[in-house]
């Protein structure tokens, strides 16, 4: 199939891809029975579903992350609580040493109003705290009950005066105690330390997931887009392009072809359509072609009519001449005297046989003439020939008639006309048959004949003083058997063929005719013939 | 002096006719044929001084028997005129290419036809 022209245009890649399994989508989105509408519509909704997507996506993303800088937050927050607990174990500590040197029992009062300020943020962090470190918490809160007991020895030991007792209580169970608390108190700030950090990693890392999944994602839809587009675009090229490639072929003039697209939609059912062109197309031409052929077969059948006819033509011509030369040829020699003498009675009617023989010597001379030049089998003698004898010959030819009449008969053939080429005896004819015409139609008056050189050209003018011709009849007086009217073919005889012929023949010369004529005036033939031609055919 | 002798080949027997009653009232000694044959046959055996020699003829045509009779030495130099059919049609051409000595076109008038005659044969 000649449908590289489509195919030539397609830059490679897209070749590699619609040879490629995508070729294979290409073509089943092409059969999928949906409008082109629904399928364009299709194409956005899925670019559309793919942001939607990225923007759930991007959403869960930054939800994660805000939590995930919540529970740093509390992380910090309990960080911070345990700090003010270690400060108010130290301030008890403090606190407690103040009231062994001062021996004030209202230091006790602030020891107290350090405990609770621990025990409150205690119980804060408590219930902050995640349920690993509930335990610790609960150990750190024994710890303090024990310290609290410890003071409240310590204090009643002051109060009494026993300071060696408050100082061993201070050193052998306070201290421990306190260091033991301090202890536990740094391992949870560890713990929350620890859980910071790893947070703080987490949420650099999911930063981190979330950049790659966003960047995934839009390659992912940048690739789906462009696939998408490259599929529902190439699903309506490819039957495009077939179609280009079938109408190139219309275009060429062959028919018949089928187009073959794969789609459902209504690029198919264009193709369907063409399709069907297609098929008529042929078949007008398949008609067209038969009826060409029948006419061919018509004409060739028509021109060997003609040809016979012609020829049937030609041969009656000649079987019409013999017994017409006996009849003339009696005639003449009766008239002659060479039977005797001629009784008076008798020489007019054997002057009108003569007559009406030489007028059926004409009607057979120009039928044939005719006949010749239709069949184009009338060819020019060209040679060299001499444009005042001719004149001379016709005017000797017709001087008679004209005398007869009683017709000025004058000719003006221009001097310095030089010796002319073509058929000599043909253009006599045309002159001929011009003047006889004008003899005939002019019943008084004068008929005229004039030569002159115009450039290259010979121009031949034939007047008359005669009955004219009517301005309606001008344009057709050229044609065959055509005179003005049937009672002028009676009036005047003639075959209505003389001027058929001169037009013929003239334009065998590669010359022109023409008349002007004014009805009860008279008319002016006139024809051009180059003073040099070759000559051709009819 | 012998009268003179005119062979006229002509298949049309009122056209020989009209001939022959044209020589009738001359000396010449007319010698007719009806087809190309018979012409060539009387021309080789009486070898007259003019031939009148039709274009269509049965047997063999007019234009043929003219090219046997230049082609035959004993008859070479004899005038020969055709008688053609149509001046027009190219006859004339064909009947001076074959060997004729002058051509008439048929219908002829008796008295162009007389005219050719002395012409080829001047009376005494």
């Amino acid at each position: 199939m000649p449908r590289t022209s489509a195919a030539e245009r397609t830059p490679p890649p897209v070749v590699a891809l619609l040879a490629s399994p995508l070729g294979a989508l290409v073509r089943a989105v092409a059969r999928i029975r949906a409008s082109v509408h629904v399928k364009l519509l299709a194409g956005f909704l899925l670019i559309t579903l793919l942001f939607i997507a990225m923007t759930a996506v991007s959403l869960r993303t930054v939800a994660e992350t805000a939590r995930q800088t919540n529970l740093l937050d509390e992380a910090h927050e309990r960080v911070g609580w345990s700090r003010q607990i270690e400060h108010a174990l130290a301030m008890q500590m403090h606190f407690t040493a103040m009231a062994l040197l001062a021996q004030a029992e209202d230091s006790v009062s602030l020891i107290l109003r350090e405990n609770n300020r621990f025990n409150d943020t205690l119980a804060r962090l408590e219930t902050a705290a995640p349920p690993e470190e509930r335990a610790l918490i609960q150990v750190i809160r024994g710890g303090q009950e024990d310290a609290m007991a410890t003071v409240a020895d310590i204090a009643n030991a002051v109060r009494d005066r026993r300071l060696a007792d408050a100082m061993t209580a201070l050193q052998t169970r306070q201290v421990p105690t306190y260091r033991r608390i301090e202890e536990q108190v740094s391992q949870l700030v560890a713990a929350e330390e620890t859980r910071m950090a790893s947070l703080r990693r987490s949420i650099a890392a999911s930063h981190t997931q979330s950049l790659r999944l966003m960047a995934g994602f839009a390659v992912v839809s940048v690739v789906v887009a462009l696939l998408g587009g490259f599929v529902i675009s190439w699903s309506f090229i490819l039957p495009v392009r077939e179609a280009h490639g079938f109408l190139s072929e219309v275009a060429e003039g062959r028919f018949g072809g089928t187009i073959v697209v794969p789609n459902r939609d209504e690029f198919g059912a264009l193709a369907e359509r063409m399709n069907w062109m297609s098929r008529e197309l042929r078949r007008f031409d398949d008609e067209q072609r038969v009826a060409a052929e029948t006419l061919r077969s018509l004409n060739d059948r028509l021109a060997l009519a003609s040809r016979a006819k012609s020829e049937f033509l030609a041969n009656m011509s000649h079987e019409l001449r013999t017994p017409l030369n006996a009849i003339l040829g009696f005639t003449e020699i009766m008239l002659d005297e060479l039977y005797g003498e001629v009784p008076p009675a008798l020489r007019e009617p054997l002057v009108d046989i003569q007559i009406n023989g030489r007028h059926l010597l004409r009607l057979i001379n120009d039928v044939l003439d005719l006949s010749k030049i239709e069949a184009g089998r009338l060819e020019l003698g060209v040679g060299e020939y001499s444009v005042q004898e001719i004149v001379e010959v016709a005017h000797a030819s017709l001087k008679s008639l004209a005398l007869e009449k009683g017709l000025a008969f004058n000719l003006r053939v221009a001097p310095d006309i030089p010796t002319a080429w073509g058929d000599g005896r043909r253009i006599t004819q045309c002159l001929l048959n011009l003047v006889g015409n004008a003899l005939k139609f002019t019943r008084q008056g004068r008929v005229d004949i004039d030569v002159h050189l115009d450039g290259e050209w010979l121009v031949y003018r034939v007047s008359d003083t005669g009955i004219g011709i009517p301005k309606d009849e001008v344009e057709n007086i050229f044609a065959e058997f055509r005179q003005v009217d049937t009672t002028i073919t009676r009036e005047y005889g003639g075959t209505g063929l003389g001027l058929s012929i001169t037009k013929r023949l003239v334009e065998m010369h590669g010359g022109r005719i023409g008349v002007e004529s004014e009805l009860g005036k008279g008319s002016t033939f006139f024809f051009t013939v180059p003073l040099r031609t070759d000559g051709g055919r009819a | 002096m012998k009268d003179r002798t005119v062979l006229h080949i002509e298949d049309n027997e009122y056209n020989r006719k009209i001939v022959r009653q044209l020589l009738s009232r001359t000396t010449y000694r007319l010698l007719e044929a009806a087809d190309g044959e018979e012409g060539l046959a009387v021309a080789q055996r009486e070898l007259p001084d003019l031939i009148l020699m039709d274009v269509q003829l049965p047997k063999l045509s007019g234009l043929d028997a003219t090219r046997l009779l230049r082609a035959d030495p004993r008859t070479a130099n004899i005038p020969l005129v055709v008688v053609t059919s149509f001046a027009l049609s190219g006859d004339d051409r064909r009947a001076m290419d074959a060997g004729a000595s002058a051509y008439l076109a048929k219908p002829y008038s008796p008295r162009d036809l007389m005219a050719l005659i002395h012409r080829f044969l001047p009376d005494n």
